[in-house]
């Protein structure tokens, strides 16, 4: 043995053993149970949720989110850092604010990169789309915003006809034939590809940069679902999975967190949050130096039942002292 | 100097064969509970092999065909299982006090293994391809930003696969080999030696 070995085992009553073929033993029962419970259960593939899917199954969502984008009134336009300079919107505490030392590393312009970009694109194809894009753009700020909010007001009473939003005559401009551009667009299957092409044209055909497709259904889109799955942060969120799986509960700790109203509902719980992980986390890894929690497998003596085979032959654990030595 | 002679003599010092391979071990090695580091290393050596799997053969292969998806069916419960180990790892070696004896380097490098693997978790999370990615991409999102991670882009899916399959796994298995080196050079921790008045009194061994 070391010489270190030699020293730390000096005097202790040592038995035979077999480290390999123990580990073996283990490896097979922990296989079977690994293989047995991937053969039972599977694994969670409830697939992801598609623009194409919601443009057919929620048209009036989707142009709603797709308008949002269009108009700048989604919160993804005033996100902060990475994606905007909307510095005063990443959360911070106490004049701590990571988000705001990283910077704006991802730049997205949700109006032109989610929306402009694409309906370019589908301009190319149909000239009549082209056409009210250039009046859109042409037309001044107000009038803009005038046919955007009426076009807004009537999709809250609008129907669905064949795949088709039908909404009450109005004076809604270019906007109407535009976003229902962009939803043929998605109905098409085509907008996420738009999306991930358009991130960064220079890079085609491989681009893997999902940003744009991920984040476009973001908000009441996805929240909606999320909410169906029970995965919102105040139902325990990252920690388990849609159905009946049990998802990472290691992160129980961390996603009771958000579970406090005081955290939870703060616009900056996810630093606060990370914030008390951190402490936590340094507390645990230096334990072995921390005057009071190193001692507490001492107060709550677990230890003897975990040796108690050792402490019935040597009540103090001393194995220079044995029970008859004690008596 | 001569550095194969150093190099023997730290192997003498801390690691022999017979350290690294023990054909004995002390008593007090007897609880169910010296079995969770093994069945923690067992899951974690099933997760690398039906991850490497996964790596080798492509999405497309672990979701859509049979085989795949229950390579990656194993993957996931080998995660589980894994953390089921490890949490139970953590708390036996709480309770007896392991970072005795000057053992203190183990218990920190069993920690940062464990902080590593809950960065690797997130990144698998991120690469499962399913709505359960698709949400926690979108939730993530605002932890990463607020905690200055927003540099890293996590839903570039080569980003993500690049840390999770390279940086994260190789930390992963680097401190692992550290930890294992630190576990058989230390020797198993002693039971704690209660000298009386109520309190254990051991704080060397």
């Amino acid at each position: 043995m070391s010489k270190l070995s030699d020293a730390n085992l000096r005097g202790i009553p040592m038995k035979p053993y077999d480290m390999v073929r123990e580990g073996l033993i283990v490896l097979t029962v922990i296989t079977t149970a690994v293989i047995l419970l991937a053969a039972i259960w599977g694994f969670p593939r409830i697939p992801p949720l598609t623009v194409h899917e919601v443009a057919i199954k929620a048209p009036i969502s989707f142009i709603e989110r797709t308008l949002s984008y269009f108009t700048g009134k989604s919160g993804l336009q005033t996100y902060g850092p990475p994606y905007t300079t909307d510095y005063e919107n990443a959360q911070q505490v106490a004049g701590i604010c990571p988000a705001c030392w990283t910077g704006v590393v991802h730049p997205l312009n949700a109006q032109v990169d989610l929306v402009m970009k694409p309906l370019q694109q589908i301009g190319i194809l149909n000239p009549s789309i082209a056409a009210d894009l250039k009046l859109y753009r042409q037309a001044p700020v107000a009038q803009r915003v005038k046919w955007a909010e009426n076009y807004s007001a009537a999709l809250k009473t609008a129907s669905v006809t064949e795949g088709r939003v039908i909404s009450a005559p109005g004076d809604y401009g270019p906007v109407a034939p535009l976003m229902e551009a962009m939803l043929n667009f998605a109905r098409a299957g085509l907008l996420e590809a738009a999306l991930t092409q358009g991130t960064n044209p220079s890079l085609a055909p491989y681009n893997t940069d999902y940003t744009r497709a991920l984040l476009y259904l973001g908000g009441p889109i996805m929240n909606e679902v999320a909410n169906h799955f029970d995965e919102q942060g105040g139902e325990w969120g990252m920690s388990h999975l849609a159905g009946p799986y049990p998802g990472a509960w290691w992160l129980w700790p961390y996603a009771f967190l958000y579970q406090i109203p005081a955290i939870g509902n703060s616009p900056n719980a996810d630093l606060i949050a990370g914030m008390i992980m951190a402490v936590f986390s340094l507390l645990l890894i230096f334990l072995p130096f921390i005057p009071g929690l190193n001692r507490l497998p001492y107060i709550f003596p677990v230890y003897r039942i975990i040796w108690r085979d050792w402490y019935q032959k040597y009540p103090s654990g001393d194995p220079s002292r044995p029970a008859s030595y004690n008596e | 100097m001569n550095i194969d002679e150093k190099i023997q003599d730290f192997l003498k010092t801390h690691l022999t064969l017979e350290d690294a391979f023990p054909t004995r071990m002390p008593v007090y090695v007897n609880s169910f509970g010296y079995f969770f580091g093994t069945m923690t290393l067992s899951s974690l050596a099933i997760i690398i092999g039906t991850g490497s799997a996964m790596m080798i053969f492509g999405p497309i292969w672990s979701h859509v065909s049979s085989v795949g998806a229950f390579i990656n069916a194993m993957h996931f419960w080998g995660v589980e299982i894994f953390y089921f180990s490890a949490i139970l790892h953590i708390l036996f070696k709480f309770f007896t006090a392991a970072w005795r004896g000057g053992r203190w380097r183990t218990w920190v490098i069993g920690w940062l293994i464990f902080a590593t693997t809950i960065f690797s978790g997130i990144s698998g999370t991120l690469l499962q391809q399913n709505w359960d990615a698709q949400w926690n991409a979108q939730q993530g999102k605002d932890a990463f930003a607020a905690l200055g991670l927003g540099w890293l882009n996590w839903m570039d899916i080569t980003s993500v696969l690049s840390l999770h399959v390279g940086i994260f796994a190789a930390l992963v298995i680097l401190l692992t080999v550290s930890h294992l080196f630190n576990v058989r050079s230390e020797s198993p921790v002693h039971p704690i030696v209660d000298d009386g008045g109520g309190d254990a009194g051991d704080r060397r061994a």
